[in-house]
């Protein structure tokens, strides 16, 4: 008996031990105002059962739906092509122990329940993508920031969707230095990787080519390449290390951290006036709390939307691009957001610097310069 | 006891538990006000011949998972660090066999050995801080793990390389893959040759448990650690041998993947395992029998998920929160179990020499049933 | 000898019965703990229950005291047929009880032992205080009832639980074993209080199975066995060998060991032993000595019996002697061999068979069978283990021997430990530890808490054992036997070896002023 409950009272530490990574603790929920990341009766594939367009298969990756930024950027694309191309859709949610196989068995599965096209949400999925596209030539695949073409180079069937992240990150990086008044400003990235280290490189360059002198504090939450939970799913890990940030004299801090940039919003809310953040991949404006909403200066807008809406477009006009596709500044794939009009007057200067950006006067950085 | 009644007796918890738990989750499922009727039509549909292949995958290695588990907990040693011992011993494995130094399958066998003492030293720190400094097991190998995790990203960041958004080690070369076997012909999944670790695990437990000296003095120590010390268990040194072991078995949980799959550790790798592995371990008692049964229901839970979510659009979460059911429900099933079984068995004894005449000889050497235990 | 149990009514006293159990049942899954129970305890006396451990007596009180709900029969109490489900039920009806084991909270004073649950009596404050001193009085306890628990001797922590029971307005108080924890001197002191406690008019109900002490102080025994009334006589009408016979229903051993085996070959040696405990005061850097400068030896055939009252080093010494516990100082030479820095299993190795004093923690893996258990301190040796290898045929087999040679009732070797009854097991550790030809068998109570039949089988191994030229340490509360078994008998008292008697000439009173340091002259008789 004793040990029994000596062995429960472990498995409770284990599961806390998992759930303190993985928990969407703190992350303050959607906040009413959300379009997307609501409950199950407002899902547009489960209320949309028929429709000549598409059927359009989405597996997202990890933070899933109501992230309120990268995962439900592609949702938003899946209600535009509902909306726009008359689709239907299918969803599947990523699990924290994903391997390959199980990642390849979760495109399968698609594939097999008859959608076309099958978009995976997140690079992990590049592998098992690779492997699959080549399985069913009749379905196309595409996955968000991969690399499975680079894998499965002879698939005429497989796109990888890519984001010039760093010209995004460059625009709110201007913003984020014009706004500064301390002249001190940061950045909360999730798993430090290639990937986010574009977003970081972009902001720096920005907010550098206003101020050149701006002092730039930069956190990551895990160097773990393959504890994207500790990265992306921990509001609690992004509050902290914001808050740390704004207790040091920053004033904006911008987060690439998926779901963990909830608590980047927490921490600038309880910051208070002057303090600001901004938010990454969708309008975080909109989702936000009514008492996050003040302090939310931007977003990088990174158009997951677009990209998932012209992937299902392609399939239906049967003009399947494979191999890389890029979504840059100039083609519209990444923006910022206006939203909550605190970025009006700094809008001639953004503006101004994207057009350097879209004319090639101006290359931005893609990684770090460290 | 008759063979019936004790196989009954030995499967009522596990049924119990499963039935129970079917119960809560039919519950629960209601209450969120998902498709209950899906549920249990997709659970109870045979699953494809490549999903019955990918539930073999997963089973492996939770097995492997679930025994490094079962190892500590035999003696009351809760290590919660597989998870940690296994992911930097599967990157010590993967970065030697990357480097390529040694030609094809030697580099294979050395790279596991790697694995192995490289989870057996990150085990064995937490076991000598145990033993010799007293810190609780649990505490230490929760800071190791964050710790694993940590060295890894730097190492890895440091003298790794990317491919598109992922950073990995090198790829191993050719000659030291293992590959897949074919189990359907037509099964685009294939089980990893590295598969065969598991059966090697599962055959070496069970002769370490019941076969030699430590593992008598490793169940003994767990079954009553003073009755250990007076018969002359020197406990010390079984905590740190015993969290060697359990950490050299933790090293080898990411290999088949690696060696059959992804040929390098990366981004992908897959995380998680050691936790899954302790619910395993409970799950099966820490029986090498028990723990093939658990691993096999996880892994068919896990394999189930993407269906449901799929095809019934139930949440992942809903299959975390079954499987945890699922361990409550054998932790209070055994319970209960094993009272009606202790109960039974002082009844029977009692009740066996009432019968025999005042002062025989007691029932002299009964049958040598297989009691294997 | 009567052996009638029913309504017959000592001489002269017509009153009614405190009270009456007519057919008592009780049934546990498998196991029947008590049937047809007929028991009348006449007010105003002091009425034993005697019976072997396991005979049914705990049972039978606890269903007096409502812990437990009969499965047939009544209850009757002064006269009404009660159901007693509680023992809160119990204590409504005047019926109270003083368990073996204290229920008293140490750093509180007897005032507030007293009134804790029961606040409603007289409050916790003056009332209660005079309500104590009136009973302390009355019945010449001699209790403060300002005075801390921790601060008192067994003896008055026991009067301050029989204190409690009267405060709550007990009538009929139930004392289970209460001498088990006294030494002789306590002992009769208690006994005085008990006659004192009749002569008020109060019903003692006394459960022992140290058959002189009850025909010392009882009017009335009860003698159960096997679950049900055997007899009811007066103590006067038998002899204290006759009860025995009637609760084992045979004839009874004694523990005496017969001519002297002892041999002038030293097999253990032990020198100025002294074990320290963890100190317990913060800042202290050095405990206090539970073993102090311990020096004996023990010869080939000799058994050494050590007295003393619970608590005064007696269990350091052991686990010292095994290697459980590093002594501060000292040394012990197993025969020729110094084996003081020797760990446990080497110790064991050398022949040092131990039957220890908790055999649940110390002795047995209760949810192993009997045959892994054969192995638990042989874990080097042969025919349990062959090299780092477990040798299952052989341990099975010198299980099923010592299950024979040992007669342990058990229906085969495949049996958990833990369904055996406490002498069926102590006789399987005995049988272990005789195993592979021990030198030395450092033996903690071997019969404690088991029936009178493995008590006499227990030591005639013991004796055995002394035969074949073991040297033998015993550690023992009981000190017939003690007195039966030994060849020498030394006392310990705080820690330290004080006496040294021959176990020819010396009375348990002797031991007992020894164990508790009155000096010799005061209790020569």
């Amino acid at each position: 008996m004793r040990r029994m409950s000596k062995i429960a009272a472990v498995t409770m530490v284990g599961a806390l031990a998992l759930t303190g990574c993985g928990s969407n603790s703190g992350g303050g929920g959607g906040g009413g105002s959300s379009s997307s990341g609501g409950s199950a009766s407002e899902d547009v594939c489960k209320s949309k059962t028929d429709g000549d367009g598409p059927k359009i298969g989405l597996a997202y990756d990890v933070g899933g739906r109501g992230d309120q930024s990268f995962n439900d950027s592609a949702y938003a694309g899946l209600e535009k092509a509902v909306e726009d191309l008359d689709a239907t859709c299918v969803e599947a949610n990523a699990q924290t122990d994903d391997n390959d196989t199980t990642r390849a068995e979760r495109l399968r599965t698609l594939a097999e329940g008859g959608v076309n096209p099958v978009i995976a949400v997140g690079y992990l999925y590049s592998p098992a993508a690779a492997k699959v596209a080549p399985e069913y030539p009749d379905v196309d695949f595409a996955v968000i920031d991969g690399y499975a073409s680079t894998i499965a180079t002879d698939a005429t069937n497989l796109a990888d969707l890519t984001f010039a992240e760093n010209e995004g990150s460059y625009l709110v990086g201007v913003a984020a230095a014009l706004e500064s008044k301390s002249g001190k400003i940061g950045f909360v990235g999730g798993v430090d990787g290639e990937l986010i280290q574009k977003f970081e490189a972009g902001y720096v360059a920005g907010a550098k080519s206003v101020k050149p002198d701006i002092d730039i504090a930069i956190q990551y939450l895990t160097q773990d390449q393959a504890d994207a939970a500790t990265g992306y799913e921990n509001p609690s890990g992004g509050k902290a290390a914001a808050e740390a940030m704004y207790q040091d004299g920053a004033d904006v801090v911008y987060h690439a951290a998926g779901k963990s940039g909830l608590g980047v919003f927490q921490a600038a809310a309880a910051a208070g006036d002057g303090n600001w953040a901004i938010g990454v991949d969708s309008d975080q404006y909109l989702t936000a709390p009514k008492d996050q909403q003040p302090r939310i200066l931007t977003s990088m807008l990174k158009r997951i939307d677009t990209a998932v809406l012209e992937a299902g477009k392609a399939v239906q006009d049967d003009s399947w691009k494979s191999g890389f596709v890029t979504y840059d500044l100039k083609s519209d794939g990444v923006g910022y957001s206006t939203s909550g009009g605190f970025v009006d007057d700094l809008k001639t200067q953004i503006d101004e610097a994207a057009d350097q950006i879209k004319s090639g006067e101006v290359t931005v950085p893609a990684k770090p310069e460290n | 006891m008759s063979v019936v009644r004790r196989a009954v007796v030995v499967l009522a918890a596990p049924v119990l538990a499963l039935v129970v738990a079917g119960l809560i989750v039919s519950g629960l499922l209601l209450a969120t006000g998902d498709d209950v009727a899906g549920f249990w039509r997709v659970m109870t549909t045979v699953p494809s011949e490549r999903s019955i292949v990918a539930i073999m995958n997963q089973s492996t290695i939770l097995y492997v998972s679930g025994v490094a588990a079962a190892i500590g907990f035999r003696m009351n040693l809760f290590n919660i660090g597989v998870e940690g011992q296994y992911r930097l011993g599967g990157f010590a494995a993967g970065a030697f066999a990357g480097q390529a130094w040694l030609p094809g399958y030697l580099n294979t066998v050395v790279a596991i050995l790697v694995a192995m003492l490289v989870g057996a030293l990150w085990a064995g720190i937490a076991g000598v801080l145990r033993a010799y400094r007293g810190v609780s097991e649990v505490i230490s190998t929760i800071m190791l793990n964050a710790i694993a995790g940590s060295l890894i990203g730097y190492l890895i960041k440091r003298w790794g390389e990317s491919t598109g958004n992922a950073t990995n080690t090198k790829a191993m070369p050719e000659g030291s893959r293992i590959g897949t076997v074919a189990v359907f012909p037509d099964s685009p999944v294939e089980l990893y040759g590295l598969g065969l670790l598991a059966v090697v695990v599962g055959v070496g437990f069970w002769v370490l448990l019941n076969r030699t000296r430590f593992g008598f003095d490793l169940r003994a120590t767990g079954a009553s650690e003073s009755a250990a010390v007076a018969s002359g268990v020197d406990t010390r040194r079984m905590i740190v041998v015993t969290m060697l072991v359990s950490g050299g078995v933790a090293g080898l949980i990411g290999l088949p993947v690696m060696f059959s799959q992804s040929y390098n550790y990366g981004s992908s790798f897959q995380t998680g395992l050691g936790f899954t592995g302790i619910a395993v371990a409970l799950l099966g008692r820490n029986h090498p029998v028990g723990i093939a049964f658990g691993a096999l229901v996880f892994a068919y839970l896990s394999q189930q998920a993407n269906l449901l979510n799929i095809q019934a659009g139930i949440s992942p979460d809903i299959i975390e929160a079954t499987q945890g059911i699922i361990v409550l429900a054998v932790v209070i099933a055994y319970v209960v179990v094993r009272r009606y079984r202790v109960r039974q068995e002082q009844a029977q004894v009692a009740r066996q020499l009432d019968d025999a005449p005042p002062g025989a000889a007691p029932a002299s050497a009964a049958t040598p049933a297989g009691g294997a235990r | 000898m009567s052996t009638s149990t029913g309504s017959q009514t000592q001489a002269g006293r017509t009153r009614t019965p405190a009270i009456e159990l007519r057919g008592i049942g009780k049934r546990f899954p498998g196991v029947i703990a008590n049937h047809d129970v007929d028991i009348t305890i006449e007010s105003g006396t002091i009425h034993a229950l005697v019976g072997e451990n396991g005979a049914g007596k705990s049972t039978l009180m606890k269903i007096l005291y409502g812990v437990q709900r009969p499965d047939d029969g009544t209850i009757t109490v002064e006269g009404q047929q009660v159901t007693l489900s509680t023992p809160a039920d119990a204590i409504a009806r005047g019926i109270g009880m003083v368990f073996q084991h204290f229920m008293l909270a140490d750093n509180l004073t007897v005032l507030e032992n007293v009134t804790l649950g029961a606040e409603k009596l007289h409050g916790i404050g003056d009332a209660a205080r005079a309500r104590i001193v009136e009973i302390s009085e009355q019945y010449g306890f001699g209790l403060d009832p300002d005075e801390l628990v921790e601060t008192l001797g067994v003896g008055e922590r026991q009067r301050v639980e029989i204190l409690k029971v009267l405060y709550r307005g007990a009538r009929i108080i139930i004392l289970d074993e209460p001498t088990a924890v006294l030494v002789p001197q306590e002992v009769d002191a208690l006994f005085d209080n008990l006659r004192l406690l009749r002569e008020e008019g109060n019903t003692l109900i006394f459960i022992s199975h140290k058959l002189d002490e009850v025909r010392a102080v009882a009017d009335r025994i009860t003698v159960i066995r096997r679950g049900t009334t055997v007899a009811s006589v007066a103590p006067a009408e038998v002899t204290s060998r006759q009860l025995a016979e009637l609760m084992v229903g045979s004839e009874l051993p004694s523990p005496s060991t017969g001519e002297s085996t002892v041999t002038d070959r030293v097999l253990l040696s032990v020198r100025d032993l002294t074990v320290r405990d963890a100190p317990t005061v913060p800042g202290q850097t050095v405990g206090r000595a539970v073993l102090a400068d311990v020096s004996f030896d023990i010869h080939a055939g000799e058994v050494l019996g050590i007295a003393g009252v619970e608590g005064n080093g007696q269990t350091e010494l052991v686990e010292a002697l095994v290697g459980m516990r590093r002594p501060e100082q000292g040394s012990v030479h197993l025969a020729d061999q110094d084996v003081s820095e020797w760990s446990t299993r080497r110790r064991r190795e050398a022949g040092i068979g131990y039957v220890p004093e908790d055999r649940h923690r110390h002795g047995l893996l209760l949810d192993s069978p009997l045959w892994e258990n054969r192995i638990l301190g042989h874990q080097t040796r042969p025919p349990s283990v062959r090299g780092g290898w477990l040798d299952v045929r052989g341990s099975r087999k010198d299980s099923t021997r010592i299950v024979e040679q040992y007669d342990v009732r058990t229906p085969g070797i495949d049996t958990t430990a833990r369904a055996l009854s406490g002498g069926n097991q102590q006789k399987f550790i005995v049988g272990r530890e005789m195993s592979g030809d021990p030198v030395l068998l450092v033996a903690a109570h071997p019969t404690r808490g088991v029936d009178v039949g493995a008590q006499a089988q227990i030591w005639q191994h013991v004796k055995d054992a002394r035969r074949e030229g073991l040297a033998v340490l015993l550690v023992s509360a009981d000190l017939d036997e003690l007195i039966g078994l030994s060849d020498t008998i030394r006392v310990m008292l705080r820690g330290r070896l004080v006496g040294d008697f021959d176990p020819q000439t010396v009375t348990p009173q002797e031991l007992g002023s020894a164990m508790t340091g009155a000096g010799d002259e005061e209790t020569a008789r």
